[in-house]
């Protein structure tokens, strides 16, 4: 296991009390570099922004501060925010340097980073939380998402943070999921449904440990059911090509102008942006940013069919949803290793089970230890329709005192 | 062979929003160099943008002023290029779905009919930063003034239905009045809040063919843009006659050898819907406020100036044309003096007089009420037109009434015939050439002598008392 200096790429050496009494007085939260907090350092694990340090707090670091949390510093983070490679977010937790981590979530990373530690992960409903003072790469797909040994810690983390801020336009004009009762009742509907399309190429072990981690649900209660959605093989594809391209735009500001590496010697601007880029960006980030840059540049009806079908999907979600409360989906694939993914490929495919989530906007929550075997635990991941997250909390509460019994086991 | 020009009109303007257009920083470029910025316009990390309310009402007012329609939902899309005068690698402009579309305006043809010419649509934009290219030492550098960064546009794009370097001209002067009368644009050319792209082709007379097109940037004058046109439709015609096809690219037009000259090709890239700036949803009641908020515009101004105040169309053009003028007219002309006589008065004293101090009425003390408190005194007869004007230009440096400038400025006017005759007497000893001259039948010698009474009276001599006595004395 890691220990504090590799963990944190800032630790928060502050001796500033925290605010007294609040919903998170006493917990240790993990923030990413990529989440502004004045006067860190604020790099999103990328020389493109080498020494940049954070004028003011993000919305989410104030309102952490204003409920009593502790920041214990930033882990490290993929660069950028894409996939998981080098990001400590999760053992800062494991191990015992923060309660709480708060994750950029763009296809996966909290959910999928938590099931390799036995930990619970919560990614909120798309606009329910202000991506203000968060350097972002995907902004449709992108949301906060927070890792925690169990739903309570999340639960408050969402009722601190949650909720409408002027300083973020791009919120929806809608009414926030209301937190305040998760819990206090048992939860009413109690039909999960298992999309069948998302189990097409798991393997016999992981099949079977699905299984299992159904059962496991029934015995909770639950009413398992198949439902189908012809096209969930396509989310990836949706999720490739917009959030490249999103990405190419987002990353267009990384230019060293105004901050960041800039290259040593160019002959003209032109020659110092390629300079600067090429030396600014690995190479993961690199060809997800030139499949980006492809799309715009080259292949602009491919962007446009996405959105489409975009569109289409949210819609089969919904009807997959009619009849059930809850949908479950396995977490991660065992045989593809997030932290190890080094291709663009290689990184969707360790999150293609995590991402339909950021394409549709919807709230999911993964529970450790119901899917777990010897190669590890593969970990089950539950949602619901957008703004739904209080009822998804809630069965999150009732199932953790299952997942507690089969930890135990 | 003999061709047709096809020339439509990009332009775009400055609106005159207190603030930039997705932030709070003030919107005046001109400042001291990077200091209206902030994490928004430098597009620093984690920033995000927030449109301006006022930016977009602003930018609607204009919108419905040149006849467009508003649509109900627009956005903004990033407009994707590298280029260091854009902090983020892209310009966030409506591309897709732009704020008006199908709008209209007026002007008066070569043929002296009304022409309407179509603009096809409007949308909104936030301006790019200042680059300023300097020498240091020996290496040249380029400042970035991000001052600029940010601040709100509008692009005006209208169909290709101009054919000439006046129609193109007339557009201009039609739409800025338009603007101008909403009071969300400034719409200066020599300042740059307003810059017009003209594209232009040729085609044979008689077809509807549409060639392909060459842009024109850079003028900076309404008078450059009719003579860039101009040069370029020469150009462009020489060039068919000598059987050289034309490629699409832009030219720029230099004002000092009046020449259009090719700049090499700017790299246009896509433009992507912009996932962070909120949709525009165009409510009913929130159109209708706007609507309520647009003045009655010149052209309806006009009618109304002659049908009420008995203006010819020349003077009532006149008096609306600008909003500020057009107030202070109707305001003079309500407090009881004749109409013709106060507009008359604006376009020859008033109106050369601002623009010789380089200054609008309300920048000045002279308020309608002491304009027409004058032109009544001059009614009354007891100061002379010549007088009337000198009050005039003291009433737009002081906020003394008229009455108090002439009783000190001693501008009333010699009626004492005594004094009067005096004064012509002497003229006539003076000058008995010239009497004889008058009496001999040139009756053109009379303005002479009156010229020369009334300079040796001061000005203030009553004209028509002084023709009185050279008439019975030289009679």
């Amino acid at each position: 296991m890691k220990t504090a200096p590799d963990i944190f790429t800032y630790k928060n050496t502050s001796q500033q009390e925290p605010a007294k009494g609040g919903l998170l007085a006493g917990k240790r939260v993990a923030i990413q570099p990529n989440m502004c907090a004045r006067g860190w350092l604020t790099d999103a694990g990328s020389r493109a922004l080498e020494g940049f340090i954070a004028l003011e707090d993000a919305t989410v670091v104030a309102r952490l501060r204003g409920a009593g949390a502790q920041l214990a510093g930033s882990a490290r983070m993929g660069e950028l925010g894409f996939g998981l490679k080098g990001d400590t977010g999760a053992q800062a937790v494991a191990a015992g340097e923060a309660d709480i981590a708060l994750f950029t979530d763009t296809m996966g990373e909290a959910r999928v980073a938590a099931a390799a530690y036995g930990l619970f992960a919560f990614k909120a409903s798309f606009g329910v939380i202000s991506r203000f003072g968060l350097a972002g790469l995907v902004p449709s797909m992108e949301s906060w998402g927070v890792v925690a040994r169990g739903p309570e810690d999340i639960i408050a983390v969402m009722r601190a943070v949650a909720g409408k801020d002027g300083s973020d336009p791009s919120m929806p004009d809608e009414e926030p999921p209301d937190l305040s009762d998760i819990g206090s009742r048992p939860v009413k509907g109690r039909t999960a449904g298992v999309i069948k399309e998302c189990l097409d190429g798991l393997g016999v072990e992981e099949m079977r440990l699905f299984q299992a981690g159904l059962e496991r649900l029934e015995k909770a209660d639950l009413t398992v059911k198949e439902v189908s959605l012809k096209d969930f093989g396509l989310f990836r594809a949706v999720h490739n090509v917009i959030g490249s391209v999103e990405a190419s735009s987002s990353a267009g500001k990384y230019d060293g102008v105004r901050y960041g590496h800039r290259a040593a010697s160019a002959k003209n601007w032109n020659e110092m942006y390629l300079n600067t880029r090429g030396e600014s960006f690995g190479t993961l980030i690199k060809e997800y940013l030139f499949q980006g840059a492809y799309f715009q540049f080259e292949d602009y009806r491919a962007f446009e069919n996405a959105c489409r079908i975009r569109g289409r999907l949210v819609r089969g979600m919904a009807i997959a949803m009619e009849n059930i409360d809850v949908l479950v989906l396995p977490t991660r694939r065992l045989a593809h290793d997030a932290a190890g993914a080094s291709t663009v490929k290689e990184t969707y495919d360790a999150f293609s089970l995590t991402l339909y989530a950021n394409v549709a906007g919807q709230p999911s929550l993964h529970v450790p230890s119901f899917a777990r075997g010897p190669e590890g635990d593969m970990g089950i991941q539950l949602t619901v329709p957008r703004l739904a997250d209080a009822r998804l909390l809630s069965v999150g509460m009732e199932l953790s005192s299952t997942a507690q019994g089969a930890e135990r086991k | 062979m003999k061709y047709e020009a096809v020339i439509g009109l990009e332009i775009h303007v400055q609106l005159n929003a207190a603030t930039k257009l997705f932030c709070d920083c003030p919107n005046r470029p001109g400042d001291e160099p990077n200091r209206n910025t902030c994490p928004v316009c430098l597009w620093l990390p984690g920033a995000l943008p927030k449109l301006s309310r006022e930016a977009l009402e602003k930018a609607s007012l204009a919108c419905l002023a040149l006849n467009c329609t508003i649509q109900p939902e627009s956005a903004f899309d990033q407009k994707v290029y590298y280029y260091p005068d854009l902090p983020k690698g892209f310009q966030l402009s409506q591309h897709h779905k732009p704020l008006a579309r199908n709008g209209w305006i007026d002007i008066v043809g070569e043929d002296e009919k009304i022409k309407r010419l179509r603009i096809h649509h409007i949308h909104m934009e936030e301006d790019v930063a200042k680059l300023v290219h300097e020498m240091e030492g020996r290496t040249p550098i380029s400042l970035v003034d991000f001052n600029r960064a940010g601040t709100p546009l509008i692009e005006i794009v209208s169909e290709p239905d101009m054919r000439s370097p006046y129609d193109a001209m007339e557009y201009v002067k039609a739409l800025r009045t338009q603007l101008r009368y909403t009071g969300s644009a400034d719409c200066s050319m020599e300042q740059g809040t307003l810059r017009v792209d003209a594209n232009i082709s040729l085609r044979p007379f008689g077809t509807d063919e549409l060639n392909t097109k060459v842009e024109v940037k850079n003028m900076n004058s309404i008078r450059n843009v009719g003579d860039a046109i101009a040069y370029e439709i020469v150009r462009q015609s020489e060039c068919l006659d000598r059987g050289e096809p034309i490629v699409l690219h832009t030219r720029l037009w230099d004002p000092e050898k009046r020449v259009t000259m090719p700049m090499r090709g700017k790299f246009s890239g896509p433009c992507v819907p912009d996932p962070s700036v909120a949709m525009i949803v165009v409510t009913d009641d929130w159109l209708k406020d706007i609507r309520r908020r647009l003045p009655e515009m010149p052209g309806r101004k006009a009618e109304r100036f002659s049908k009420e105040y008995g203006l010819t169309p020349d003077e009532a053009s006149n008096m609306s044309q600008e909003r500020e003028i057009s107030e202070f007219f109707e305001e003079s002309a309500r407090q009881g003096i004749p109409p013709r006589k106060a507009a008359s008065w604006i376009t020859t004293h008033l109106v050369p007089a601002l623009r010789d101090r380089d200054v609008t009425i309300t920048e000045t003390p002279l308020t309608s009420g002491r304009f027409a408190r004058l032109l009544a005194i001059l009614e009354t007869g007891v100061i002379n037109a010549h007088a009337a004007k000198e009050v005039l230009l003291q009433l737009l440096a002081s906020d003394r009434s008229p009455d108090e400038i002439v009783e000190t400025g001693k501008y009333r006017q010699v009626s004492d015939n005594s004094e009067l005759e005096a004064i012509v007497d002497k003229i006539l000893a003076d000058h008995p050439s010239d009497v004889d001259d008058f009496r001999g039948g040139n009756a053109k010698v009379m303005g002479f002598l009156m010229g020369l009474a009334m300079k040796a009276s001061g000005g203030k001599a009553n004209p028509r008392l002084l023709k009185e006595i050279f008439t019975k004395r030289l009679g």
